[in-house]
């Protein structure tokens, strides 16, 4: 198996993984598309670029690929349920697409990186990023990668916790 | 006991708004015995819905309703801003109060004016506003803390040569009183204070102003319009109540304390055949001059762990960058303030994509935060005014705002960014990120005060000069806007407005 299809192998794994454990979470019209996106191979594959395209641009070395792809799932719910942004993300696979003979996922990251490059100032791109970037970054599975503990109250905050513990800056000297 | 006020009584003063300056009003107004309805839009929340997650809080007490233009941040709940503020309580300098006496006329677009009041005048409502709010450091409460991110901020100030450093001068707690308790760095300042260490006046002003007997509190009640009589004085105020209908509450006199977009949108909302342009807008300056300070962000990577997300997100300032110094290349001046953010606002404040964006993140622990608010001139053409012919869900018209950098703004937000780098790269940073956060957060202006009526919307009070018994008791009235972070001045605003009112009352002027 070369590279590419371990890419889009590993980005189905995400987002088969996803769909089980967005269940219980989300609303139902999510229910509604991921019970689509399942059902269907195309899905599938936009799901894998998408998961790929968050993780190029928000990249974490060693942030499991499942985290990507329970965000692309969550973006692709939020898309999905409101009319004026469902299909957003298969507009944008086939933008992607377009850039090349080959389909986007099957490209080296560089030959990637290039093509989103050339799409960064589409309003779908930076849409996506934003819808991105908020979900990533109030991941648990992100949380947990950059030692960001989330919530304190339950454990008293930091007031005797290292609030102030600092101890390598120089002295007042 | 909190009193219930009949629909048709009008002796009541009703206050729109229980944020920083309406809800003061009201309990400073009821504690002198006069009887009070404050309307606020949002609903009451407990200290038990308050939760350490920042989406979930901006989904319970955020301002969602339908806007054009930049963000304004602000709140929609018992408490209003108070809620989300970070605390910082800086006093305006005297030089800043006489801006354009200081400072000249900067170009044909500003339109800097000299506020109608004074720092000395001011001076006994900032002392007990600072008492009320609990300020560290003043009136024998003790120093604040010094967090990581203080430490680092303070440690290479002074590596830059700055001098006046404090880690007080926020109204959060360092230690119990008056019935609140003392901070425990629990860091989401921002989504609410969740054990009412920080100021709000949620849990303060509110259950305050219900034990005088004289005030009643509305919640969930959207105030739509102000209604006036043949002699053009204030009669009542329409809202669309928390069972979806519409009422009319009469009134002895109107406060409008909606923050900047829902205080202009009320007065202009509420044209009638005699005010054609709206209320107090005789002169054409509701919503204009809209300011929100120049506001900055810096980043420092540091080659070691500073762990901000253990500190309140705010507590520290470095005052030394204040003062007019032209000589800086931009007038007024800015104050340097620690900044704490979770991961989310980290990648929103660096922006863009790729590993440029994600270093700073995956390197979150050893992140240290500036905050910059500086003065920013008023211009006319930033502005908040009502759209045509779109209506929001409760068929009002949506405001729209507009608001661009002068280069003052552009310039002191260099400056501001060339000396944070300093203080970082002082203590050997990695990498540094820093620029503008184009968000409304400190608002005001849209009904400054002004000695000629030409000028503003309101008198030195905050009484419109237009009609005698409406006045505005938000930051909405700020003749200019000076560096400080608003909420202190709003506060001893709202306490002095309280006392004229009263006086006022006593006279039967009003």
């Amino acid at each position: 198996m070369n590279d590419k299809q371990t890419t889009r192998r590993k980005f189905l794994v995400a987002a088969l993984t996803f769909s089980g454990a967005a269940s219980s979470s989300l609303g139902i019209s999510f229910l509604r598309s991921s019970a689509a996106w399942a059902a269907s191979a195309n899905d599938a594959d936009n799901l894998a670029a998408m998961g790929r395209l968050a993780q190029l641009l928000f990249p974490h070395d060693g942030l499991a690929d499942g985290v990507y792809g329970e965000v692309v799932g969550e973006v692709l719910a939020w898309t999905a349920a409101d009319p004026s942004t469902d299909g957003l993300l298969v507009v944008a696979e086939e933008a992607l697409n377009a850039a090349q003979d080959q389909d986007w996922i099957e490209l080296s990251e560089s030959e990637q990186l290039a093509v989103i490059t050339a799409l960064q100032n589409e309003a779908f791109v930076a849409g996506i990023r934003e819808m991105v970037r908020f979900r990533l970054y109030n991941h648990p599975g992100l949380w947990k990668h950059i030692n960001y503990p989330g919530s304190s109250k339950e454990h008293g905050g930091y007031i005797n916790r290292g609030f102030n513990d600092i101890d390598w800056l120089p002295g007042e000297s | 006991m909190a009193r219930q006020f009949e629909m048709n009584d009008s002796s009541v003063v009703v206050v729109i708004g229980s944020g920083a300056g309406g809800a003061t009003l009201s309990n400073e107004l009821a504690k002198k015995g006069i009887d009070v309805i404050c309307l606020e839009a949002g609903p009451r929340l407990t200290l038990a819905d308050v939760v350490n997650h920042g989406p979930t809080m901006d989904q319970k007490m955020g301002w969602h309703d339908k806007r054009e233009g930049p963000l304004v941040w602000i709140c929609k709940t018992v408490g209003g801003t108070t809620m989300r503020w970070s605390g910082v309580t800086p006093l305006i300098q005297d030089h800043e109060f006489k801006a354009l006496s200081t400072y000249g006329q900067l170009d044909n677009s500003t339109a800097l004016i000299d506020w109608p009041l004074t720092l000395d005048e001011l001076r006994p409502y900032y002392d007990k506003a600072e008492d009320k709010m609990g300020v560290a450091g003043s009136h024998d409460i003790p120093d604040f803390p010094e967090t990581n991110n203080y430490k680092v901020m303070a440690a290479g100030g002074k590596r830059v040569g700055y001098k006046e450093i404090t880690s007080s001068r926020v109204a959060i707690n360092p230690v119990a009183r008056n019935g609140r308790p003392g901070c425990q760095q629990l860091a989401f300042c921002n989504s609410g204070c969740t054990i009412g260490a920080k100021w709000s006046t949620l849990y303060t002003e509110v259950p305050a102003a219900e034990l005088t007997g004289h005030f009643e509190l509305r919640s969930e009640a959207m105030a739509m319009r102000i209604n006036h009589d043949a002699q053009g004085r204030a009669t009542g105020v329409v809202y669309k109540g928390k069972d979806g209908n519409m009422q009319e509450q009469n009134a002895r006199a109107v406060c409008v304390a909606g923050n900047v977009v829902e205080t202009t949108r009320i007065l202009l909302n509420s044209e009638s055949s005699m005010f054609a342009h709206g209320l107090g807008n005789s002169t054409g300056n509701v919503g204009k001059h809209y300011m929100r300070h120049t506001f900055g962000y810096a980043l420092g990577l540091m080659p070691q762990p500073v762990n901000f997300h253990r500190n309140t997100r705010q507590s520290g300032i470095i005052l030394d960058e204040q003062y007019h110094k032209p000589e800086r290349g931009f007038a007024g001046g800015y104050i340097i303030e620690t900044l704490g953010l979770d991961p989310w606002n980290v990648s929103n404040a660096v922006g863009g994509w790729g590993p440029d964006n994600t270093v700073f993140a995956e390197n979150y622990t050893n992140i240290a935060g500036i905050f910059i608010t500086g003065e920013d001139p008023p211009e006319a053409v930033n502005r908040i005014s009502l759209h045509d012919t779109e209506r929001d869900a409760n068929g009002l018209p949506v405001p729209v705002i507009e608001y661009r950098d002068h280069p003052n703004t552009l310039a002191m937000r260099d400056h501001s960014m060339k000396m944070s780098r300093a203080i970082y790269e002082s203590l050997g940073a990695t990498d540094f990120a820093g620029g503008d956060i184009p968000v409304g957060a400190h608002n005001m202006g849209v009904a400054r005060m002004s000695e000629d009526p030409k000028d503003g919307v309101t008198n030195r009070w905050g009484q419109t000069h237009d009609i005698d018994n409406l006045f505005v008791s938000d930051g909405s009235t700020f003749s200019t806007s000076a560096a400080a972070n608003p909420t202190l001045t709003i506060v001893a605003l709202a306490i002095r407005q309280a006392d004229h009112i009263a006086e006022r009352m006593l006279r039967k002027t009003l």
